[in-house]
């Protein structure tokens, strides 16, 4: 069934003849005859079809010929209060209409921001903008012994295990058994910081590589290290980048499409504050 | 009835929405270009919180929390944001994963009443809220408590929580939702997933549970979060699990918590009615709830003195919580402890298991944050508190724990605790989920330890001298496993490693709980401490490793890591084992003592505290168990 043809039939739903007519009542006992303009409420193909899509946003589903015509039936309500209120004048100076009002005002000012989808030459014009906040970060293919918390005890096995490693020996014997892997291959400095802390990751990007040295201090202890090759930090392409580009983009649209409305629409009023004396 | 359907409308009505802000998020979700590589075995541990409540969750507005999702995603993910107070905020390390569980019930509806129009709320009960919570922060933490009040008596107004009439406003902020958490979720770097708190409550028992999904949007968008029934037993939760499970081809897990404020009603030996349990609901059990969170900012679900007297680390995070239930409705009797701590769970699941053949109690365990500021913070030194009304200031350490609400509990008895660590393969959602699924997880109170633990037949203290991880996952296996059917003749033995947290406190020691059953089906305990600093200086007396010591300078709130190690290992045999008996053996890692998140306070705002206020603590992290079934 088409849309059309759904609103169609339910049109001539006897359910919609009745509250149609039960709308002529109130209007009637509300003390003046109903004209054509503000007090004719018409429940036409197009409000159906409006009610109907935001019930299918919703639920994502069709509604079920009751729900449809309970929607209509609020729907008839709503219009009825809506229009009764506003000839009442009960919107003027209620808060909360007010605030309604700013947040429509700043949702219309705000829509298009909001949907609006960065092309990657936006993207790119934001990374060049600040390239350190979306660098990639440095990763060290390194390897690694740990030999306990720092004392003289601790520095002497060092030098004697940094001996042997650099013979090509075995350095295993003065390795203690922690939960750390003997090598990282391209870990990234965010992962070697949560493990070791930053100052380790750090230090380990100004090591010579290719050799074993040390002791180097991390916030565990000792270790004895090999840098096998550091990548450095680098601008990433907009591809790599593009949730976090896309995130702040978006945020940062949506502000400025906020503020340059109100700026705008400011510019016409004429603000006076009044400093109480 | 007619009244309670208009107050329903105005909620549905204020979810404001035009037409095309649907669209907006999709738009921007375009995902990095990244392929994420699984590892053969969980070479790094993942941190994260699996219950962080935002603006979203109807007490969490109430309490004054006006962040939403996005910032909390943000904030996780190591940025800075402003707090619900103004101040800013900021993780001194970003955590890796993070699970937004807002409350189903209610969900968006302190933020509807707030927004609705004042004229048309006729519930002279909903009207008092709305008033209360326009007033300040102060009247909005009293209609908070009131409304938890409210609805441990069942006395909420309809049109706060009907879930028919809420459906369209759910749905709305639902999808919302998903939207955001998805713009935030970076296989490989970040993983945010989708879940909600299913709180279920019998009298102001907390019987909660979170909700997580293995799966992205297009599954768990069919969906929607489940409001709670006030059962015993979350049977319409697994009904629901089961239902997603089936029509979309997903996966969903959930994680009690707070068993310490359930009365005794979340570790329970009977089925609801009283009646024994049947194996078929002890088998839904465990296979719905692999994990349970055991410590968070509400206390710590361990274990208690009165259950274990043996254990002098027992009462870590228990004073206070132990009087009453989560809504101070009932108090606690001595009698309802056992089925409230994970511990005596564990060993009710053994008694369970040998009587009908299945272990309903079979799970791992993590800790979290049940934070409801949208901050997840479980460090002393950076402590944001349970809720808005607690973020950081001068009476936050002797204010009630709702201040100016009569709760029971006061703030100095929240713990700066806790986080879930994880051994997945890879950061992603399918990698973290099947690592918890599996319960390859552990829990601390908050600092970030490294706990290796595998079990095994043949393990020696040689292993540790080669790469004992590999012989850990090839000749045995790692925590939350089955050891399998006894091999050889021997005890089972355990390889335990644990590290400091890099920027924290030594190491006091590693201890092994065991937990078994005797023939004639009654339980035991016993704790042993298996390494520990200093071992040549701190001979064992009467059984008991003296204590580390104590370097907290409380006029500073300092610690010094001149006692403790940074690092513990060892092999473990069993020196009691009988292979007729089924047990379980979990490991707990103290560190040292350091000052508390008060200590931290009273520094900074120059605090004259009570002796009776606690300042220092031993952190701790416990893992999941492994167990022994005879054959």
């Amino acid at each position: 069934m088409t849309l059309r043809s759904r609103a169609a039939s339910l049109l001539r739903e006897p359910l919609v003849h009745f509250m149609i007519a039960g709308v002529l009542v109130f209007a009637l006992l509300a003390g003046r005859a109903p004209d054509a303009g503000e007090r004719r409420i018409v429940v036409n193909a197009e409000v159906v079809s409006r009610l109907l899509n935001r019930f299918t946003e919703s639920f994502h589903r069709q509604p079920t010929p009751q729900e449809m015509d309970g929607l209509i039936s609020d729907y008839v309500h709503e219009q009825v209060y809506y229009r009764e209120a506003l000839r009442l004048g009960l919107d003027k100076d209620d808060e909360i209409v007010v605030r309604r009002m700013r947040n429509k005002m700043i949702a219309i000012a705000t829509n298009d921001a909001e949907a609006a989808t960065p092309t990657d030459a936006d993207l790119q014009k934001l990374l060049d903008k600040d390239p350190g906040r979306y660098a990639r970060e440095p990763k060290v293919t390194f390897a690694q012994l740990y030999l306990g918390a720092d004392s003289p005890a601790t520095r002497a096995a060092a030098r004697d295990a940094l001996a042997v490693l650099r013979q090509g020996g075995d350095a295993a014997r003065f390795a203690q058994a922690v939960p750390l892997n003997p090598r990282y291959e391209a870990a990234d400095a965010d992962s070697i910081g949560a493990t070791f802390g930053d100052a380790f990751a750090l230090a380990l990007r100004k090591l010579p590589r290719g050799e074993w040295t040390g002791p180097v201090t991390s916030g565990l202890g000792l270790h004895l290290v090999r840098v096998d090759a550091v990548i450095a930090a680098r601008p990433p392409t907009v591809a790599e980048a593009r949730q976090q580009l896309a995130n702040d983009w978006h945020e940062a649209n949506v502000r400025k499409a906020e503020e340059e409305a109100y700026r705008k629409i400011v510019d016409g009023y004429d603000v006076v504050i009044e400093q109480p004396k | 009835m007619r009244r309670t359907a208009i107050i329903a409308a105005l909620l549905l009505g204020s979810a404001f929405s035009l037409s095309g802000c649907d669209k907006i998020k999709q738009a921007v979700s375009g995902k990095s270009e990244i392929k994420v590589v699984e590892t053969e075995f969980p070479e790094r541990v993942f941190w994260g919180d699996t219950h962080l409540h935002t603006a979203n969750s109807v007490d969490a507005f109430g309490f004054g929390n006006r962040l939403g999702p996005e910032e909390a995603l943000r904030f996780a993910r190591g940025e800075e944001v402003t707090s619900s107070t103004g101040q800013k905020a900021k993780l001194a390390r970003p955590l890796d994963f993070l699970v937004i569980a807002d409350h189903a019930e209610g969900l968006g509806a302190t933020k509807a009443l707030y927004d609705a129009p004042r004229l048309l709320i006729t519930d002279p009960t909903l009207r008092r809220w709305y008033d209360l919570m326009h007033q300040g922060p102060k009247g909005s933490l009293q209609a908070t408590g009131e409304m938890l009040q409210a609805r441990s008596q069942n006395k909420l107004p309809g049109g706060l929580n009907d879930p028919a009439k809420a459906e369209e406003r759910t749905r709305k902020i639902w999808n919302d939702h998903l939207d955001t958490v998805d713009r935030y979720n970076e296989p490989g770097k970040f993983t945010a997933f989708f879940g909600f708190e299913y709180t279920l409550m019998q009298g102001g028992n907390n019987l909660h549970r979170n909700v997580i999904f293995r799966d992205n949007k297009d599954r768990v968008a069919k969906i929607m979060p489940l409001d709670p029934t006030n059962e015993l037993w979350p049977d319409k939760l697994w009904d629901y699990m089961d239902g997603y499970e089936k029509s979309t081809g997903g996966k969903v897990l959930a994680i009690p918590h707070n068993a310490n404020l359930s009365n005794g009603l979340m570790f329970m030996m009977t089925d609801p009615s009283g009646g024994p349990m049947t194996a078929a609901q002890a088998r839904r059990r465990a296979a719905h709830e692999p994990v349970v969170e055991i410590t968070q900012i509400k206390g710590d679900s361990e274990a208690h003195p009165f259950l274990s007297p043996n254990d002098e680390f027992a009462g870590y995070g228990t004073a206070g919580w132990d009087l009453n239930n989560l809504l101070n409705s009932q108090p606690t009797k001595p009698g309802d402890l056992a089925g409230s701590y994970v511990r005596e769970a564990l060993k009710r699941g053994l008694i369970l298991e040998q009587t009908i053949g299945v272990n309903p109690y079979k799970f791992g365990v993590i800790g979290s944050t049940d934070s409801h500021s949208s901050l997840s913070t479980a460090d002393d030194n950076n402590f944001w508190g349970k809720h808005p009304g607690v973020e950081p200031g001068p009476t936050r350490a002797t204010d009630g724990f709702v201040p100016g609400i009569n709760s029971g509990r006061m703030n100095w008895q929240s713990l700066a605790s806790g986080y879930a660590a994880v051994w997945a393969r890879a950061n992603t959602r399918t990698s973290i989920f099947d690592a918890i699924q599996r319960r390859e997880v552990y829990g601390t109170t908050g600092p970030r330890m490294t706990v290796r633990f595998f079990g095994g037949w043949d393990f020696k203290g040689d292993d540790l001298k080669g790469d004992w991880v590999h012989a850990g996952y090839r000749r045995g296996v790692p925590m939350g496993s089955d050891l399998g059917g006894h091999k050889g003749t021997g005890a089972p033995s355990f390889i335990v490693s644990a590290l400091k947290d890099p920027v924290g406190a030594n190491l006091d020691r590693v201890q092994i709980v065991k937990g078994w059953v005797d023939k004639g089906g009654k339980s035991h305990e016993k704790v042993f401490d298996v390494v520990w600093s200093d071992m040549g200086k701190r001979k064992p007396v009467g059984g008991k490793v003296p204590a580390v010591g104590d370097t907290v300078d409380l006029t500073r709130a300092t610690y010094a890591n001149s006692i403790g190690a940074p690092a513990l290992a060892s092999v473990w045999t069993d020196p009691e084992f009988d292979p007729a008996m089924r047990a379980f053996y979990y490991v707990r890692v103290l560190e040292i003592p350091t000052p508390n998140w008060v200590s931290y306070d009273a520094v900074k705002y120059h605090l004259t505290l009570t002796p009776d206020i606690p300042r220092k603590q031993q952190e701790r992290a416990y893992t999941s168990a492994i167990w022994y079934t005879p054959a």
